[in-house]
């Protein structure tokens, strides 16, 4: 029951915490606008590039599911990087609290948050740039939107707890958040990248959600794309568990030699 | 010139443009958030165009000059507002503020040298073009290129001033940059002409000097390229000339606005006393 408390809290404090930088309103300003120019942007260079009407569905399908990327692994590294800037961390690892409801606890807001912006995005690719959803299956949609926001939480979590380790976590906020749309297959096929980086796109949950969303929109069902749901959840877990043994690591580090920001 | 014997606004400006480079050699790491975005749409871009359009043509042009300089317009938003929200987090501003020195020649001197650090990215983007994608970039006229990216750099850093004056009243500055960065990108046509946008979002093109800015750079890059501005049809010197005298004039025009943006801003906050809290 402890644990729980613990878990709740922290998913609580995390995501309103995100408002000691972000306002309400321009909140909202953000989930519009960040992710209809984003969409908009690449399937402009979509089509002068002489792709037809499948490569713009093609194109805001991806865009749309890496939305919640600004959510899950932005805003997650983030409250690192909010911990560090703001002189909380010594308070968080001065509490009695179990560090694994704790630590997990910090990203579970945002995944509901990142559904709001995947809902959004999907409205912006069927409503302005024409994607068919008249074939999708909503249920096996509705799962891989919430699987895929839950694993990017968990990739989330991973890159934050890396980045206790650094001084600027909001650095590695910026990389990780962008480079996925290189590698996940959001704007172009994974086969469409050099064969040697090619694997480094299955490090990622996102690739296998986009993946996994564009056979739902066609019409697949959930149990057809369950094998790569299946693929992502173990990519998904991994993270958190990772990502659990660099905070660790970084609480035993910070007890031994006694810095916390400066590092 | 002496920096003793620079003339007032002049010392100022520079003063600012050098405290501002200092800060960036101090911790370059930031400039890695300021040129991820830039640099990564670039290569979806070149991606793109290879897996659709093929790796010449007009596609790699577009791609490469255009990422360069979504990196100038990238690194001057955020910086106009990142340096006035560190400001405010460093309790500085007042002082800033209270300086005999104008605040717009601070801002200004501040405004360029963010711009001229965005061209690192031009730089980043140009090895990447090259030498990954293939991309056979010849500049036809080496001296006209310069030109023109010196005074778009100018009119970026004049449209910075714009924005650092709204983000001194705002408590989201930092939170405005990033959703007006690729609003920017698409509306000036960085990656694709603006053709290809709603013909209602055309007029939002056109007041931004820097869509003039990316046109002339084009045509002094490639002989092949056609203006994409009103001059389409015309020769290339002709509408190269049209292309830098209508981003001088909508420079000035910048230059004009954040001056009384700044003088409002000022009067506002020593009345209101609302400076750091607003």
């Amino acid at each position: 029951m402890n644990n729980l408390r613990v878990f709740v809290s922290s998913a609580v404090f995390s995501f309103r915490a995100q408002f000691n930088w972000l306002s309400p309103s321009m909140w909202l300003t953000m989930k519009f606008v960040l992710s209809f120019s984003q969409m908009a942007f690449f399937v402009f260079v979509g089509i002068f590039s002489g792709g037809g009407a499948s490569a713009v569905s093609f194109i805001a399908i991806g865009n749309a599911m890496q939305s919640l990327s600004w959510n899950t692994v932005f805003s997650v590294v983030q409250i690192t990087g909010q911990d560090k800037g703001d002189g909380t961390l010594p308070l968080v690892l001065a509490t009695p609290a179990n560090r694994l409801p704790l630590f997990i606890g910090r990203a579970m807001v945002h995944v509901l948050d990142g559904l709001v912006s995947v809902a959004i995005s999907f409205a912006f690719a069927a409503f302005v740039f024409g994607v068919n959803f008249a074939h999708a299956d909503p249920f096996a949609l509705a799962v891989t939107v919430l699987l895929t926001s839950f694993t990017m939480a968990g990739f989330g979590l991973l890159i934050g707890g890396f980045s206790f380790h650094f001084r600027n976590p909001i650095v590695f906020a910026n990389i990780f958040t962008f480079v996925l749309l290189i590698f996940c297959g959001v704007n172009f096929p994974v086969a469409a990248l050099p064969r040697l980086a090619q694997p480094i796109s299955y490090v990622f949950p996102l690739t296998y959600g986009i993946n996994a969303a564009r056979q739902a929109i066609n019409g697949s069902s959930l149990l057809s794309i369950s094998p790569i749901l299946a693929e992502q959840i173990v990519v998904g877990l991994l993270s958190i568990a990772m990502g659990y043994l660099l905070f660790e690591s970084f609480e035993r580090s910070a007890r031994k030699t006694g810095k916390m920001e400066a590092q | 010139m002496k920096y003793e014997r620079m003339p007032n606004t002049l010392r100022v400006i520079y003063s600012a443009f050098r405290m501002a480079m200092l800060y960036w050699m101090a911790d370059p790491q930031w400039i890695i958030p300021n040129v991820i975005a830039p640099f990564v749409f670039t290569t979806v871009a070149l991606t793109l165009f290879n897996a659709y359009g093929g790796s010449s043509g007009p596609f790699g042009l577009y791609a490469v000059l255009g990422g360069g300089m979504m990196g100038m317009w990238g690194n001057t938003i955020y910086s106009s507002g990142f340096a006035i929200s560190f400001e405010k987090w460093q309790g500085t501003l007042e002082e800033v503020m209270a300086a005999p020195s104008k605040f717009i020649h601070v801002i200004a001197g501040r405004s360029i040298s963010n711009a001229l650090f965005g061209l690192t990215n031009m730089v980043a983007v140009f090895i990447v073009g090259i030498f990954v994608f293939k991309i056979s970039l010849g500049i036809s006229d080496p001296v006209l290129f310069t030109i023109s990216l010196l005074l778009t750099l100018f009119s970026v850093s004049a449209l910075g001033l714009i924005f650092a004056s709204a983000f001194v009243l705002s408590r989201s500055a930092q939170t405005l940059t990033n959703g007006l960065e690729t609003p920017l990108y698409i509306i000036s046509g960085s990656m694709f002409p603006i053709a290809l946008l709603p013909f209602w979002s055309h007029p939002f093109a056109y007041i931004l000097g820097p869509t003039w800015g990316i046109d002339a750079i084009r045509l002094t890059t490639s002989q092949q390229y056609a203006s994409q501005t009103f001059w389409a049809g015309m020769g290339t010197s002709s509408a190269l000339f049209l292309d830098l005298t209508v981003m001088i004039l909508i420079t000035a025009a910048y230059v004009a606005i954040a001056t009384v943006l700044f003088k409002m801003v000022e009067t506002r906050a020593r009345t209101m006393g609302t400076l750091v809290e607003a």
